[in-house]
């Protein structure tokens, strides 16, 4: 019997890190950019939770720890969200849109 | 019956928050005038930067502390991970923190009294305070990456708390945007710590025990330990603005409302050095160490230290020459000390590199003249604004004469910012830069680059200098100084404008704020004068840090 190898699961979660990114450093609509936050949070939760579901030999180890820190950094994640969805109602109700090009008004 | 028996640790944090939740209670009530809620603030701050001052051993008020000595600078026991621990070096970053929030807070208590947004403010002020208290006694990845989250989100919305301003919103969501990133990124690199060791206790990460026991397969997985560092340097370097990582603040500092400027510059960004203390201090002392990990199934063995300090000291020089050389072409004031603000992260940030004790020493000091310099700039300028003064350094011509005394005051921070000595400004680079020497080797060098920058800042510090002194205000119409200010103008555009319409005390920049910046001045020269009864307890606790053997 095969065990299977983390390395195709932190794969995956860096690869969510990259969309995550990309999307951050791309969007235009200030909502896609709060989804790819969202995106980049979910893959470092998911990170902590495959670390504590596989084998570790460090004697520090505990697994109970990464799951905990889990379900903390989804209560973080809703409230930056939350936090973000306020700036945009914000910003859109100042200048009736939320695309975030069109702020820039902050130059030299 | 001392405070000890309450086993409340975390007293002066409890203050903190009870008062902000006073403030939004009394918000809720309807109870909104700034001088009220203003003084429940500095009341809170007061009475924890008393208690934190208690548990330092201030003979004077030890009385009131809440940690026994005992628990102070000591090295947890071996296996243990505890999730906050206290040193004196961290105590006194939380007086730097309550420091800067008394006086943003204290300033601010002149602005307008029907002002919209007080209980926000306040209550913000007071959580992201206590954020910043709890980065200083963070002894896990995890306590302190969401440490500096509770300071991170209540800053997002000090920054868009006008509402109405399209400047700061716009700030806000820079701001926030480049946040999220930071904090995305930071937890990414925790999670990849955390499956290397095994925890996220920054002893047992400083300590590379776990790494030689390989976590994944035979030998070490050091490309966790290398990505998981790199992602978490990238993160946390957005927090204290390092150069790659810089672009996000002088939007922020430039578009943010004046005190809050002056609150994210003076105090907010700090949070980010401390973490770097907590989290690179480790590695880089290990250099001195023995430890090595496996590189790629036992190629090779390489330290983490002299890599991490290589990268640091990088960091900290093109941060430094960086920020100065773009302060030097601004225009604009706030973008001017906003840039200022970077190449003064540049330079704490050779204490870090280096790592020994007159080094931190050196760093910690820099950090407390900058929340006394920096604050008081922006404070400044907030101060200016409200007397009618444009946002240009030419806007500045001829204050010297218009207000001798605003002006007699940014002139000694400038100085300071600048080094110049019989300034703290001063103190705290000569003692950075000794220390740099005293390490030898390549440090040498990040004493050199220093010197040469602050001889290069001395230019724009200078040149704001000659425009308050020797340049007259020559053309366009004619600003209001204070005296012509006392007729009210109905055409006022803003809270500010009513201020100064009103004559409201000391040149019609409020009372508490003129207070406010006569008291950072006279700190910024007496301690560069007489620097003996902070200097010497700040290096023993750096010295005790260091000794922690982290």
């Amino acid at each position: 019997m095969t065990t299977l190898s983390i390395d195709g699961f932190i794969g995956l979660s860096i690869a969510l890190l990259a969309i995550s990114i990309f999307g951050i450093l791309t969007r235009r609509n200030f909502i896609l950019l709060l989804i790819s936050v969202e995106i980049g949070m979910n893959a470092a939760i998911l990170n902590f939770l495959f670390f504590a579901a596989f084998p570790n030999r460090s004697p520090f180890f505990d697994g109970l720890q990464g799951q905990s820190i889990a379900i903390v950094l989804v209560g973080l994640a809703a409230t930056e969200v939350a936090v973000g969805l306020a700036i945009v109602l914000a910003l859109n109700r100042l200048k009736g849109t939320i695309n975030v090009a069109e702020a820039s008004s902050l130059r030299e | 019956m001392s405070l000890i028996a309450t086993g409340l640790d975390f007293l002066p944090e409890i203050l903190l928050l009870a008062g902000a939740l006073l403030v939004f209670l009394m918000d809720a009530v309807g109870i909104r005038r700034i001088e009220v809620v203003g003084s429940i603030a500095v009341g809170a701050i007061l009475f924890a930067m008393l208690l934190v001052f208690a548990d330092l051993g201030f003979a004077p008020v030890a009385f009131l502390a809440t940690i026994p000595r005992s628990q102070i600078d000591i090295v947890p026991a071996v296996g243990s991970t505890p999730l906050y621990w206290f040193t004196s070096l961290g105590l006194f970053f939380q007086v730097f923190f309550l420091i800067a929030a008394f006086l943003v807070a204290l300033a601010s208590m002149s602005r307008p009294s029907r002002e919209r947004g007080a209980a926000v403010f306040y209550g913000m002020i007071l959580l992201a305070t206590l954020g910043m208290m709890l980065v200083a006694v963070a002894s896990d990845l995890i306590f302190l990456l969401i440490a500096i989250e509770v300071v991170s989100i209540p800053s997002y919305l000090l920054v868009a708390y006008t509402r109405r301003d399209a400047r700061s919103m716009e700030a806000a969501m820079k701001f926030f945007i480049v946040g999220a990133l930071s904090t995305v990124l930071s937890f990414f690199g925790a999670s990849f710590l955390y499956g290397a060791y095994g925890t996220t206790n920054l002893f047992v990460l400083a300590s590379g025990s776990a790494i030689s026991n390989g976590a994944f397969g035979g030998g070490g997985f050091p490309l966790l330990v290398v990505i998981g560092y790199c992602l978490l340097i990238a993160g946390l370097a957005f927090k204290i603005t390092l150069v790659p990582f810089h672009a996000w603040a002088v939007d922020v500092y430039d578009g943010a409302p004046d005190d809050v400027s002056a609150f994210l510059a003076g105090g907010t960004k700090k949070i980010g050095l401390f973490a770097f203390f907590l989290v690179f201090l480790g590695p880089v002392l290990l250099v001195r160490g023995t430890v090595e990990f496996q590189w790629f199934g036992g190629i090779g063995a390489v330290a983490l230290g002299p890599v991490l300090q290589v990268v640091l000291s990088i960091l900290a020089v093109v941060t430094m020459t960086v920020g100065n050389v773009l302060a030097l072409m601004q225009k604009s004031m706030k973008r001017m000390l906003a840039y200022s603000s970077i190449s003064q992260a540049g330079y704490m940030f050779i204490g870090i590199a280096i790592g020994t004790a007159p080094a931190l020493t050196g760093a910690s000091l820099q950090v407390f003249a900058h929340v006394f310099m920096k604050t008081g700039a922006f404070l400044v300028v907030a101060a200016a604004a409200g007397l009618g003064v444009g946002p240009l350094i030419a806007d500045w011509r001829g204050m010297g004469q218009r207000h001798p005394w605003l002006s007699v005051a940014f002139a000694l921070m400038l100085l300071s910012l600048a080094g110049v000595p019989l300034t703290i400004g001063f103190l705290s680079k000569f003692v950075l830069f000794s220390a740099a020497i005293e390490a030898q080797g390549y440090f040498v060098w990040l004493a050199v680059a220093g010197l040469l920058n602050s001889a290069l800042s001395v230019f724009y510090y200078g040149r704001v200098l000659k425009v308050m002194y020797f340049d007259a205000p020559e053309r366009g119409p004619v600003i209001p100084t204070s005296t012509e200010a006392s007729v009210p103008s109905p055409g006022a555009p803003n809270g500010r404008g009513a201020v100064s319409a009103i004559g409201l005390g000391a040149g019609g920049i409020g009372y508490a704020r003129a207070t406010t910046i006569a008291l950072i001045a006279i700190v910024i020269v007496a301690l560069g004068v007489y620097p003996g009864p902070l200097l010497q307890p700040l290096a023993a606790a750096a010295q005790h840090f260091v000794n922690l053997a982290f």
